[in-house]
């Protein structure tokens, strides 16, 4: 092994590592749970669903409040991305295998809703059950090749995986191809899941489906499976010589994450109403998805949602002040801002958090790569 | 050109496309026309109308067109490929050294093409010449980009770095359209504009075939340098270990920032050869840099041979596939090789 | 140290987000109250994106018809010029509040909801892509305000069944009718010997449903002796187009019908040259070859390129108030108006008008003039709109422009000639 001196570099032992697959990313989000796994995990073992609590409550009273479409609007989208932050999560943070290629099981899901709607008639419901149960089926059938892979190797895989995908739903007439999916109109209700009147339907059906979707993340963050995912991240090859399967453990990861990818595809179709292949499996989806977690914090159960908290009203707002002058000046703000966002806190907006909360007791390893970064500064 | 077939009713070939508009796959009834072979540049392909003499039997007919369509997308994929390689071999020296994916890569190519672009039109100079201008000009652009942002994010944990080359991409495209407005431009009078090359049955383009020959000769200029030079080795020193690279008294902070601009540099190049065919707008640089991803990660993280390889097969597995399958997949098939060959060599081509 | 630099950085970032956001809800609420005398109309484009290029131009032209209306300009013939402002509605201004749909779908859909709800805007035009007029249009559906679609030309636009939906442009349906007439003409008049007939378009609903187009009417033009030999299709993004055209040549076509951006239209016509594809005609759909950036970029290349477009600055000479009106376009823009431009211009031209003869912004009454009456439009070369039951303008007349001499010239139909038409390439040698 190794000698190209192009390729993999050997990471001197103990030093922490900026790998992807390897230490990496243990250091931000769950924050050294990997190295000290007992006392802080028991400590917060409940903190997080009462957090969840207060903001779903938070969340749940604002549309109430500021009565306005727009800003339901910004309230739903930011919802959808969290919990596709959440779910990118668990396969990404826990389990560290980068994936650049969720908008295909998003796009998976959207599609299953419109079309069983749209060719067959069949309540969208129906449709989100199939397209979750397709998404799965896919990241199972799809990841068996691709786990194979290490590191970057995988990151780009994902994005083949999703732009095949892409390819297929444009050029696949039963969908409609590249025309798209006009959703036909309906009655409104629970059961066509379409609502014309008011968008409140929308925020509390995504409310609720984000809830389940946090409480997913923890389940899965507590329970073995957690730690496995956890100590595959470490190293596979440490966690393989305890007896874990990597394969399996990863495979199972990916498919609740395509799952619940899937769901919050379906609601998008349901809630725009219009889709085509070049939103819903655009790169830029699962760019998002990336974008938002790393920027509120990877690994973490409140990264996503402080990510998108950050991201969605941003681009939103950017875009509504000055997207109008046609000079992209929105986009350059936007852009700027995460520049600077990641130039100086590296370690997303949890860590930052964090690393307040226990300065003190905090002094080790991400106080030195803080330093490092913020040295210049 | 298509004597034998001028008449779809005589030309079995004909006779199946009509048969099936669907399918614009069939092979060309002729390709191979004697009287333009070999002739050097000039374009001397008589007009629609042909001469009925060089009326061929439908068989040898056929046969031979195939063969000739088949070298002329062989040959024009292999050509992208070398461009593609050039691209690829930027972002694969950055991504092997620092391991940072330099999301901001396609955006580098699209800043060299506007200088190439705007060098052209108000000094005149052709991007046959400009090339090192607009070398020069990504190597800072890569360069300060190394030593304002990414060296506070290069050791960084988790993706910080790929957020910040995300931003930087998202202000580069918009910057462009500010101060450029997104109007597609083009580079129509150059030296190379409309110059052709004809052997036998392909005709190859002067501008593909310049940018060809230049992104090997530059992929081939880093390869030696990064082998042979001082600063070379000392990139792959630090590519190798950095800390044990800094003991022994290299400046690793000058050899990332000189990567990144060796990196840049690549793209530098290829924007310039790009220029002269390709349409230049703020989004220009986006395809590219997708491609790339896939060059980078099947020829092996860093290795320069390796992206040259994987931009030659890329190259040609687009124009076949495209040709064979329809040519909305031809993406599509660039993608499932990388997915089949990982299958083999799953870190990469060149990797171990 | 460091730590005071991150918290200055997360404060100006929080800092930043509570002003945008506080910014943008009074902002709805201040306007709505302010000026009643203001008509409001949201104008959603693609001010981002890869069609940033076309969408400026038409954010431009639409600021033409703001300032045709609300300011005096007796000396352009078309309605609503002559006086300052709206004069059914005692001279009331006009404003248009743009939009940016970054070619998305989704947020073509939000802008057009924020539009209604936060902006009060009384009607909406766009969206230029058929895939964002669709959602947008379906908004203004449920919130009951009229939309009227400039130069959006899928023909699944006015099939939905909608209400509040009127559209301009010829849709491709018609388009697709068009191009084989003229063919046709071409085969009468000069003896062309047209008859292999292929489309080349680009893999997105613009390009799909005009090869859909072309299927559909070629049952119909078999008997004047076209065939349809060829569809080639080709990604949203490409970097080459080798293989395209190699299948293009294979075909041997007489005319290829285009749906294409001006990227890949550059692309493809360097080429068909560089290949020596040579067919007889090239009619391209409303799209990248009407952007005079196509003739800039590639000189004498553009040469015999043809295709449907509303106007041409080869008719200023014969259409006095296109020139009025591409005077004051042009010194925004710095170039000549084309098709989709006045088409964008027009919608923005006809929502007022018919605001302006509701005599108020009620959008009941504003669609039942939208619906029933027929407008002026001097710029176009029918020289009216009508919509019928669908939201289709009748009149929804093009002419076919052909690049001849560095200028798109019309050629047909023949009582809108400005140059005769050139019914075959000549060889690409010989230019």
């Amino acid at each position: 092994m190794n000698e190209s001196p192009w390729k993999d570099r050997k990471e001197p032992a103990g030093e922490p590592t900026r790998r992807l697959t390897h230490g990496a990313l243990e250091r931000t989000g769950s924050d050294g749970q990997a190295l000290r796994p007992a006392q802080p995990v028991r400590r917060r073992a409940r903190a997080p669903e009462l957090w969840l609590l207060a903001v779903s409550a938070v969340v749940a009273v604002l549309p109430l409040a500021v009565n306005n479409v727009n800003f339901h609007h910004v309230l739903i989208m930011f919802l959808i991305f969290a919990s596709l932050g959440e779910a990118w999560n668990i396969i990404t943070g826990l389990a560290g295998q980068t994936s650049f290629g969720h908008a295909a099981f998003f796009g998976i899901g959207a599609y299953a809703a419109a079309v069983a709607y749209f060719r067959h008639g069949i309540s969208p419901w129906i449709g989100m059950a199939a397209g979750a149960v397709i998404a799965t089926a896919v990241s199972a059938v799809v990841s068996y090749p691709v786990f194979r892979l290490k590191g970057h190797y995988f990151a780009i895989a994902t994005l083949a995986v999703a732009e095949i995908i892409f390819q297929l739903f444009v050029s696949w007439s039963y969908v409609e191809g590249a025309t798209g999916i006009s959703i036909p109109v309906a009655a409104e209700g629970l059961a066509t899941f379409q609502f014309h009147t008011s968008k409140l339907p929308y925020c509390y059906i995504t409310l609720a489906a984000f809830v389940g979707t946090v409480l997913v993340f923890r389940r899965v963050e507590e329970s073995r499976l957690g730690y496995y995912l956890r100590a595959i991240k470490g190293s596979e090859e440490a966690a393989m010589a305890m007896g874990i399967n990597p394969a399996r453990y990863k495979l199972y990861a990916m498919m609740i994450s395509a799952f619940i990818t899937s769901i919050f595809g379906s609601i998008y179709a349901q809630y725009i109403l219009y889709i085509d292949p070049f939103m819903v499996f655009a790169l830029a989806i699962s760019m998002k998805i990336v974008l938002l977690t790393v920027l509120g914090g990877l690994g973490s159960v409140w990264g996503p949602v402080l990510g998108a908290a950050i991201l969605i009203p941003l681009s939103e707002y950017t875009r509504i002040l000055l997207g109008g002058t046609g000079k992209g000046i929105d986009l350059i703000v936007f852009g700027a801002l995460i520049v600077v966002v990641a130039c100086f806190q590296p370690q997303g907006i949890v860590g930052l958090m964090r690393s307040h909360g226990r300065r003190r007791a905090e002094r080790g390893v991400s106080g030195d790569a803080r330093r490092d970064a913020t040295a210049v500064a | 050109m298509h004597e034998g077939c001028q008449n779809p009713a005589t030309c079995p070939m004909g006779r199946v496309l009509s048969r099936r508009p669907g399918w614009g796959a069939v092979p060309e009834c002729n390709t191979g026309n004697p009287a333009t072979t070999g002739k050097g540049t000039k374009t001397n392909v008589p007009s629609l109308r042909g001469d009925p003499r060089r009326r061929r039997s439908p068989l040898v007919h056929v046969a031979v067109g195939a063969v000739g369509v088949v070298l002329q997308v062989l040959t024009s994929g292999l050509m992208m490929g070398f461009v593609y390689a050039l691209v690829a071999v930027g972002l694969s020296i950055i991504w092997g050294v620092m391991d940072v994916i330099n999301f901001a890569h396609g955006e580098f190519l699209m800043v060299s093409m506007y200088s190439a672009f705007w060098l052209y039109t108000l000094l005149r100079l052709d991007p046959l010449f400009s090339w090192p201008i607009e070398m020069a000009i990504v190597f800072a652009l890569g360069y300060l980009t190394y030593k304002v942002i990414i060296r506070r994010v290069v050791d960084a944990p988790g993706l910080a770095a790929l957020l910040a080359t995300f931003g930087l991409s998202l202000v580069l495209r918009n910057l462009a359209q500010f101060l450029w407005t997104p109007n597609y431009r083009f580079l129509n009078e150059t030296l190379v504009t409309d110059k052709r090359l004809i052997l036998g049955p392909v005709v190859l383009g002067m501008p593909q075939i310049v940018a060809a020959i230049g992104s090997v000769v530059m992929t081939i200029l880093v390869f030696y340098f990064v082998q042979r030079t001082r600063m070379g080795r000392a990139i792959q020193a630090t590519s190798l270990d950095k800390d044990a690279a800094k003991l022994m008294g290299i400046d690793t902070e000058k050899v990332y920032a000189f990567t990144f601009g060796l990196g840049g540099a690549c793209v530098g190049v290829a924007g310039a050869l790009l220029s002269s065919f390709f349409p230049v707008h703020p989004e220009s640089g986006a395809l590219y840099s997708l491609l790339a991803f896939v060059i980078v990660a099947l020829g092996g993280f860093g290795n320069i041979k390796g992206a040259l390889q994987a931009g030659v097969i890329i190259g040609v597995a687009e124009a076949l596939g495209g040709f064979y399958l329809g040519t909305q997949f031809k993406y599509a098939v660039v993608f499932l090789i990388y997915l089949l060959v990982m299958q083999v060599r799953p870190s990469g081509l060149f990797g171990w | 140290m460091k730590k005071r630099c991150v918290w200055v950085v997360i404060g100006v970032v929080l800092a930043t987000l509570l002003l945008l956001g506080g910014a943008a809800f009074p902002l709805g609420k201040s306007a709505a109250l302010a000026a009643p005398q203001v008509v409001k109309i949201g104008a959603i484009f693609p001010l981002t994106g890869p069609a940033a290029a076309t969408g400026v131009k038409l954010k431009y032209a639409v600021e033409v018809a703001q300032e045709i209306i609300n300011g005096a300009h007796p000396e352009i013939a078309i309605p609503l010029a002559k006086d300052a402002g709206l004069p059914g509605l005692g001279g009331a201004k006009v404003e248009f509040v743009f939009a940016d749909h970054q070619a998305n779908p989704e947020v073509a859909k939000s802008e057009a909801e924020r539009l209604i709800q936060n902006e009060k805007v009384v009607a909406l035009i766009g969206c230029y892509h058929s895939s964002c007029t669709k959602p947008a249009s379906q908004v203004a559906e449920r919130y009951g305000i009229p939309f009227v679609a400039g130069s959006s030309s899928s023909a699944a636009l006015t099939e939905r069944g909608l209400k509040w939906f009127t559209r301009i442009a010829p849709n491709d349906d018609m388009e697709t009718k068009f191009f084989f007439d003229y063919l046709k003409f071409l085969n009468q008049k000069y003896n062309a010997g047209i008859k292999r007939v292929g489309v080349v378009f680009i893999d997105n609903e613009y390009g799909v449903h005009a090869a859909e187009m072309v299927q559909k009417w070629i049952e119909t033009y078999k008997k004047d002796g076209f065939e349809l030999v060829a569809l080639v299709k080709y990604p949203t993004t490409v970097s080459n187009v080798d293989t395209e055209v190699q299948k293009v040549k294979a075909a041997r076509l007489d005319a290829i019908f285009h749906a294409s951006y001006i990227g890949d239209m550059t692309l493809f016509v360097k080429k068909y040259k560089e290949l020596n594809v040579v067919p007889k005609a090239v009619l391209s759909y409303c799209g990248g070859f009407q952007d005079p950036q196509f003739v800039i970029n590639l000189g004498k290349d553009a040469e015999y390129f043809a295709g449907s477009n509303a106007t041409t600055p080869a008719l200023f000479a014969k259409m006095d108030v296109v020139k009025k009106i591409n005077d004051l376009y042009k010194a925004k823009s710095g170039v000549d108006i084309d098709g989709p431009t006045i088409e964008d211009f027009s919608s923005a031209m006809i929502i007022a008008d018919a605001i302006n003869r509701a005599g108020s912004t009620d959008p009941v009454k504003v669609l039942d003039v939208l619906k029933t009456a027929t407008f002026d439009a001097p710029y176009f070369v029918s020289g009216k709109v009508k919509f019928d039951a669908k939201g289709q303008n009748e009149y929804s007349a093009s002419v076919m422009v052909q690049v001849l001499g560095g200028k798109y010239e019309a050629v047909w139909p023949e009582e809108f000639k400005t140059a005769e038409a050139v019914p075959a390439f000549p060889a690409w040698s010989a230019r």
